[in-house]
């Protein structure tokens, strides 16, 4: 039995591995990437007084969010139209397994920018905890790449696969206290705030960038990207499985 | 002899249509077996249920004892599939694409690399293995696609419409290739709408026609049994009308194959002197004239009640489940 979930775990990554190089890597996917959390946070902080400290976690939150997320939104559908998810399906290998390889090609894409970011953020922004602002990324990354292939599951084609998928993401930037702090908004909104991935990995972000660790908030932000990415990923094996039924 | 493929009531259903309609067979390890049918029968969905990509509404499939419901991934730890359009990565190499199938059917590492070059020198394309998929021809692609599935050795290989598409040597090259896939021990299950490779190459064929399985025996078993239908092949100069030559004494049907025409009929030596005297009263010439020996066409059109050639339902022919089955 262990054995076999290694060998699927292996198969795994040897999706992953594919994912990276043909979908993830490639300079319009990269420079896509790179671009468009730049864009996103501009267009919405020109001409406001925006703290550096409060804005870099906000800026690498939204890198690993579109990062990990955003293309899942193309290599899902894609490989669905064009008939390479059926040699997946026909190798022995779990459907969790090809799904768990896909969110793993999608959370190293997201790490890569985010680390992009925080590199170019750092002489801006000193890092008193640099090490669990790595964490946060590798958690948020995961996350949202499990997110993002959650959103693309039930979609056999890219054009059918993005607006949805882009709609709710903006709408997630504004309510998940990226741009705004929660407190600062709504009750209904904050509640609202809390059912969102974006918000723990915002939070989670902010205290390494504050240098004080509220030690329960942390636990609260881990365990809820861990609980988000079972359930987004449990979510996508069956959405799938019903589209093969 | 070992049982490779068991089929029990295997249904497939989808919102508005029944693809596949409570279809049983078994087949032996070893055997090549031919799936024939028109386009829509019901060919690929029932190959999609046994590799995996679709499940069955109903009915049980098993590949070498292991249930395909309950344990996916153990039986497909045996397959190798071949399906009718290309299930590869046009943006990896030809290269890249074998070892990563070797890669998720678990070959180890230092076979990997060994099997991918001898499976590229197999299907000629080694000289091209650093070059992308998606440069390839439609030929080279299902050659690789035959190359990606045999990687792991399988015992039983599935080909969706092989050569569909091809030109004349790739198809043969194809062939030949399955052919000796077989010969070496590969239970192979072909679907083809080309009856004449289905002849050649199957031992046993079984012909499906609305999600039905109407017919399934050996080809010649199928052959015998629409012995009671003879046909003449006539060519003329000049070309007559269709029609003129379905209003023949003794003609039961008629069809075009190419230049000639093809009459059913029940007795060639009765109709051949209504052919002559036809001949003779249109002033036509006759380019050539000769009776046929029934093929797997002939008992596909009198099984199916369908135009192989134009793969369509003739109005006034009868439905398939209206034909007995021949197994």
């Amino acid at each position: 039995m262990t054995k076999a979930w290694i060998e699927d775990f292996k198969r795994a990554i040897f999706i992953a591995e594919k994912d990276v190089k043909i979908y993830f890597l490639k300079g319009p996917n990269l420079i896509f990437g790179l671009l468009l959390p730049v864009s996103l946070f501009l267009s919405f902080s020109i001409g406001r007084a925006v703290d550096i400290s409060f804005a870099t976690p906000g800026l690498v939150a939204i890198a690993a969010f579109f990062g990990a997320g955003a293309i899942q939104a193309i290599a899902l559908p894609l490989e669905r139209r064009t008939g390479t998810f059926n040699l997946l399906l026909t190798a022995p290998i779990s459907l969790f397994a090809i799904v768990l390889g896909k969110a793993l090609a999608g959370f190293i894409y997201g790490v890569i920018l985010s680390l992009a970011y925080t590199a170019i953020m750092i002489p801006f922004a000193p890092l008193p905890n640099l090490p669990l602002f790595l964490l946060g990324i590798l958690f948020s990354s995961f996350t949202f790449s499990a997110f993002g292939l959650l959103l693309s599951a039930p979609f056999r084609d890219i054009p059918q696969a993005m607006p949805p998928a882009t709609v709710v993401r903006i709408a997630m930037i504004f309510i998940s206290g990226v741009f705004i702090p929660l407190a600062a908004m709504p009750t209904f909104l904050q509640v609202v705030a809390y059912a969102m991935p974006l918000t723990y990995s915002v939070d989670l972000l902010r205290q390494a960038m504050g240098g004080l660790v509220n030690v329960q908030m942390l636990l609260v932000d881990l365990a809820a990207q861990v609980l988000f990415s079972v359930v987004f990923l449990a979510i996508t094996v069956q959405v799938l499985k019903k589209n093969i039924e | 002899m070992e049982t490779a493929i068991t089929v029990q009531g295997l249904t497939k259903r989808y919102p508005n249509v029944l693809a596949v309609d409570h279809i049983s067979f078994e087949i032996l390890k070893g055997e090549f077996f031919g799936f024939l049918g028109p386009n829509g029968a019901g060919k690929t969905t029932t190959i999609n249920m046994l590799t995996g990509i679709t499940k069955a509404t109903e009915g049980k499939a098993s590949i070498l004892n292991h249930n395909l419901a309950t344990e996916p991934v153990e039986a497909k730890e045996h397959i190798g599939v071949v399906p009718d359009t290309s299930n590869l990565y046009d943006e990896m190499t030809a290269w890249g694409n074998i070892i990563f199938c070797a890669k998720l059917h678990g070959v180890p590492k230092e076979r990997r690399e060994k099997r991918a070059k001898e499976l590229l020198e197999t299907v000629n394309l080694y000289d091209r293995r650093s070059d992308r998929v998606g440069t390839f021809s439609r030929g080279m692609k299902k050659r690789l696609m035959i190359a990606a599935a045999l990687v792991h050795e399988p015992e039983i290989l599935f080909m969706d419409e092989p050569t569909t598409g091809l030109d004349v040597q790739s198809a043969r090259e194809i062939r030949g290739l399955i052919r000796e896939l077989n010969r070496m021990g590969t239970t192979v299950f072909l679907t083809t709408h080309y009856l004449e490779e289905a002849d050649v190459c199957c031992q046993r064929v079984a012909i499906i026609a609305n999600g039905k399985i109407i017919a399934m025996d050996t080809p010649e078993k199928l052959k015998l049994g629409t012995q009671a239908q003879q046909a003449i092949e006539v060519s003329f100069d000049p070309a007559v009308n269709l029609d003129n030559l379905r209003g023949l004494s003794h003609v039961k049907d008629v069809v075009v194959a190419g230049d000639k025409f093809r009459l059913y009929v029940d007795d060639s030596s009765e109709a051949l002197p209504f052919i002559f005297d036809f001949a003779k009263q249109n002033q036509l010439k006759i380019v050539s004239i000769s009776t046929l020996k029934p093929t797997l066409e002939d008992a596909f059109v009198k099984l199916t009640g369908l135009r192989p050639e134009l793969m369509t339902i003739e109005k006034e022919q009868m439905k398939p489940n209206e034909v007995k089955a021949n197994d």
